[in-house]
């Protein structure tokens, strides 16, 4: 499948509605595993079906390569049946009065392929979803994991050249979802689909994606590979929309607001007097660490003490509540804490772990190459 | 992948795709949309459709109404088709006004509101008991007390003259007179038969709506205001009543609709007396060939049922702010009647004798009895049923035998059957353009338009396609005695059952079905075919089977638009009626009922839907 280009694409339902997905750009390649990520509400699905041709443009164009397939100035439109996609439904949208077998079959009865080639396809990836032992049931007559899997099998049964996945595993239990996602990822390695999946699970789209866009409020805020988002955040939203627990937020000019953003502010006038306009900064929990006596800071590194409040175990790592006179953080440590609700304890982030946002709240690009230059020991 | 091969290839250079689109790019764009599809085609044709059998006769019969009509050039110095103020006038003002508006008015007013009186009555009392009490036999009477509505009101007035019939009319007399009682003409025939019987019939329409509202209504209210001290009677006025007013007021305004339209009831029991109701008047004005007159009449009927109705539709969207939320174990708590156990089940077993139980009885004895009111042997027979050679004028062998009943029968399972069928048909293609097209307003249009024949009465309707289609109109030849005006008529008729139904269904059904397999390349009329009719099969048959059960027991439609040779079944008994075939009639009438009823059964079974859903049918 050629590389699908969204330009300036824009969607709006009603008359006096916001826009659900406004001046969108967006690329998918030959290949890829895109993984759309938000809040709900922020326009996956609708970018989804505009992409399916299920919901028609208000603006803007879609390319497939260098072909025009749905485009508003020049009034073009190809329907959803002629772009050979394939789409699974949020609610899988099996068809109720059709067995397994024949909803795995539908679109291959459309495309007139000979029997038999037919009998082994269906047979194939009915095999490969584990659905094979249902296909004479009807939708009704299974639970809602497997009905996801129909829905996949009988868009995967055509072969499309890309896959459009809205939310497939949210219905799967913890387990069940781990196969799946494991099934993904072979599916997407074995048959080379391009794969546009929607999910508002960060795990889901670090695991799995090879280029995660992540949308608020009908705009793209980022696009990148998962290290990018992580470590990157182009924003703040970004920043506090992945990661959890969320990212710790200091927000600068309000002085006496929190005591630690002030002292951070500080930290910033004192080893790094270039850097102007800051709106605020960020700390991943997992990057900062904590030491009960002052000689224990690494040198050069942003600190403060503070009270633990409460120590919550979530399987292999914990999370320390550190409270100041007004100030509350999260910090994340993988190995056995030994301090108590009560203790005084340090709290330090290295500088090259910190993430700086101008007043808007984008990030300051030069502010990482100065924190990361300014080496300390 | 062989992608868009029809797609153009286009120039992209100097060209900012996300500039926002001119006004006329757009609206490009979103008809070239709207038509990839049949949908928006079928969503205007079948537009013009319904403003042809639904707008054009309506507007046509407003227009009779201040228009100069045929044989009236002379007197009024105009041509055919100017505008005139004369039938407005003669109606309204002139001498014979009272006999042609006032009086029918005033009558149909008093009935209605004697009627809604007594169904009210009768009704909140049975509602409660069977919703909120512990009754004897609560689930049964549920059932068996909605029986009335299923039956063709007029086979009450049947069953009234056949026990109450006196000299005044000629034909057999009936049981009391018979038994020499004879019944004074105020019980027998005019308003005050024709007030018991309507609000008999309509009693179950408070029962469903009422027993709805009480089952909703939350206990814990009650018991609320029984803490803080309120006495029985006082949780009744104060708590209760307020609450339920909406569902009251709107069965009021349901069954004053429903009265307005009622024919078949006055004209059986008003004529003897020269009582005239409203639609018995239209019926006249017609029958005598008073088009303008009738035209004004008819406008009035359909005024006063639209306000009627639009009252209504205020009342249900107000009703909506007394919905209260209750927990669901307490909702349904049931009063312990005690002493008036006994006595309560009594009454509800009396209304149901006297609804259904005396009436089809009576009904059904009278078709196998020579002569009335005699219980020996040698008077009962069979002969009015399966007879032959009996010495009467016309119909000398017994109705079942009698070629006129089967025509009749034919002629109705044809008419309503083809109805039926094409407005079932027609509800779900509504449906499907109503949900899927992008063209908002053609959505709108198809919805109010197909509903508009709820909101007139079937007379006034008839009325309206008479002066349509009685002349050549246009290409259109005049369709006065064809089976096709009769079908036409019930169609539009049909329609605001028909489109509700389709919309539904194709509400529940969702998008999902059918853009999944547009996604796997079904087309337009793969999709038809493999998808939504297979999964809508089941609502198609609703949607045809209810049309055709109220078809079969309508009478003020095919009153006016059937002439002997397209009798169906209901105009059938009536023709019978009038030649005083007390006993055939009866036996007709008994065939429709049982007809009816069965088929209500059936589509309940079927659909496994409650009727209160489809009330007002
Ligand atoms: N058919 C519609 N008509 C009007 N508004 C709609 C329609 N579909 C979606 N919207 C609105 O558009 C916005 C984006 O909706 P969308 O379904 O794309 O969100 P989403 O990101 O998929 O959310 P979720 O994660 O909850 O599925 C929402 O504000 C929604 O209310
Ligand atoms: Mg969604």
């Amino acid at each position: 499948m050629p590389t699908i280009n969204l330009r300036g694409a824009q969607k709006n339902y009603g008359v006096n509605s916001a826009n659900a997905v406004s001046d969108l750009d967006l690329e998918i390649r030959d290949g890829e595993f895109m993984c759309l990520l938000g809040p709900s509400g922020c326009g996956k699905t609708t970018t989804l079906r505009m992409i399916a041709g299920l919901e028609n443009l208000s603006g803007g164009e879609i390319r497939v390569g260098d072909r025009v397939i749905d485009s508003v100035a020049e009034g073009i439109f190809v329907p959803p049946e002629k772009r050979e996609m394939g789409l699974v439904f949020q609610s899988y949208a099996l068809w109720p009065h059709l067995t397994i077998e024949r909803n795995t079959d539908f679109g291959l009865r459309l495309r007139k392929l000979p029997k038999a080639e037919r009998e082994a396809r269906v047979e194939s990836v009915m095999q490969a979803l584990d659905i094979a032992k249902y296909r004479d049931r009807y939708p009704s007559q299974l639970s809602g994991g497997q009905q996801q899997r129909v829905a996949l099998a009988r868009m995967l049964a055509v072969n499309p050249g890309v896959l459009l996945l809205d939310e497939p595993l949210s219905n799967l239990d913890a387990r069940l979802r781990l196969e799946m996602r494991a099934e993904l990822k072979r599916l997407h390695k074995e048959f080379k689909t391009t794969i546009v999946f929607v999910t508002h699970d960060q795990w889901e789209a670090m695991t799995l994606a090879t280029t995660i866009a992540v949308m608020n409020e009908g705009t793209l805020q980022q696009m990148g590979t998962p290290n990018d988002i992580y470590d990157r955040p182009a924003n703040r939203f970004v920043a506090e929309f992945v990661g959890s627990p969320p990212i710790n937020i200091l927000s600068f000019g309000k002085p006496g607001v929190s005591d630690i953003a002030d002292k951070a502010e500080a930290y910033f006038e004192a080893c790094y007097p270039k850097l102007r306009g800051i709106g605020s900064i960020g700390m991943r929990p997992e990057a900062m660490g904590y030491a009960t006596k002052l000689e224990d800071v690494p040198q050069g590194s942003f600190f403060s003490e503070m009270t633990v409040t409460g120590v919550l175990p979530t399987g292999g790592s914990w999370i320390l509540e550190l409270r100041s006179e007004n100030h509350t953080l999260f910090l994340t440590t993988h190995a056995l804490p030994r301090v108590d609700n009560g203790e005084r304890v340090f709290f330090h982030v290295p500088p090259e772990a910190l993430h700086v946002f101008d007043a808007e709240g984008q990030r300051i690009v030069e502010a990482d190459t100065l924190l990361r230059s300014n080496t300390y020991n | 992948m062989a992608l868009l091969s029809e797609s153009t290839k286009t120039q992209v250079l100097g060209r900012n795709p996300a500039a926002a689109p001119s006004a006329w790019q757009a609206w490009r764009y979103r008809l070239k949309v709207a038509l990839r599809e049949p949908t928006t085609l079928i969503g205007v044709l079948t537009a013009l459709l319904f403003t042809y059998l639904i707008v054009v006769p309506i507007i046509s019969i407003v227009l009779d109404a201040v228009r100069v009509q045929f044989g009236h050039e002379r007197r009024l110095g105009k041509d055919v088709g100017d505008l005139t103020l004369y039938y407005l006038d003669r109606a309204f003002f002139s001498p014979v006004a009272s006999d042609l508006f006032w009086r029918p008015l005033f009558n149909t007013l008093t009935v209605a509101l004697g009627a809604i009186s007594l169904s009210l009555v009768i009704g909140t009392v049975l509602a409660w008991l069977i919703s909120r009490t512990d009754m004897f036999g609560r689930r049964w009477f549920a059932t068996a007390l909605i029986v009335p509505y299923m039956l063709p009101a007029w086979t009450f007035a049947l069953a009234w003259t056949t026990l109450f019939k006196n000299r005044t009319v000629g034909g057999q007399p009936g049981w009391f007179e018979a038994i020499g009682l004879t019944p004074p003409d105020w019980v027998a025939y005019g308003r005050f038969p024709i007030t018991i019987i309507l609000a008999l019939h309509y009693t179950p329409f408070v029962i469903l709506l009422f027993g709805s509202a009480l089952r909703r209504f939350d206990s814990q209210l009650e018991d609320s205001a029984r803490i803080l001290g309120a006495r029985r009677y006082q949780v009744a006025v104060q708590i209760i009543l307020p609450l339920m007013r909406p569902a009251l007021l709107s069965s009021m305004v349901l069954i004053f609709a429903k009265c307005l339209g009622e024919f078949g009831v006055p004209y059986v029991l008003g004529l003897p007396v020269k009582f005239e109701v409203l639609s018995t008047s239209l019926f006249r004005s017609i029958a005598s060939r008073q088009t303008g007159v009738a035209g004004v009449v008819a406008a009035s009927i359909m005024l006063i049922g639209i306000v009627t109705l639009m009252i209504d539709a205020r009342l249900v969207r107000e009703a909506r702010r007394f919905v209260t939320i209750g927990s669901k174990g307490s909702m349904n708590r049931q009063s312990r009647l005690g002493s008036m156990r006994l006595p309560a089940t009594g009454f509800a077993a009396l209304i149901f004798v006297l609804s259904v139980g005396l009436p089809l009885l009576t009904l059904a004895l009278s078709t196998v009895m020579k002569m009335p009111a005699r219980f020996t042997l040698d008077n009962f027979t069979l002969d009015y049923w399966i007879g032959t050679d009996l010495h009467t004028v016309a119909l000398q062998t017994g109705i079942l035998l009698s070629p006129e009943l089967w025509a009749a029968a034919k002629n109705t399972m044809m008419i309503v059957g083809l109805a039926s069928l094409t407005s079932g048909i027609l509800g779900l293609l509504v449906g499907y353009v109503v949900i899927r097209t992008p063209v908002r307003a053609l959505s709108v249009y198809l919805r109010q338009v197909t509903f508009l024949p709820y909101l007139v009465p079937g007379i006034a309707f008839a009325a309206a396609y008479l002066s349509l289609f009685a002349v050549p109109r246009g290409p259109m030849p005049a369709l006065y005695g064809t089976v096709t005006i009769l079908i036409l008529a019930l169609i539009a008729d049909q329609m605001p059952y028909a489109s509700r139904a389709g919309i539904s269904a194709m509400t529940q059904l969702g998008k999902d079905p059918e853009e999944a397999a547009q996604i796997a390349g079904a087309g337009w009329f793969r999709r038809m075919i493999s998808i939504v009719i297979p999964i809508q099969k089941g609502s198609l048959v609703t949607g045809v089977l209810l049309p055709f059960i109220s078809g079969i027991k309508g009478l003020s439609l095919f009153v006016i638009l059937a002439v002997p040779s397209t009798d169906v079944l209901t105009t059938y008994s009536l023709r019978l009626v009038d030649y005083h075939y007390t006993q055939a009639a009866n036996a007709v009438v008994l065939i429709i009922a049982g007809i009816a009823y069965f088929g209500t059964l059936l589509a309940q079974k079927l659909t496994r839907t409650n009727l209160a859903e489809g009330l007002g049918s």
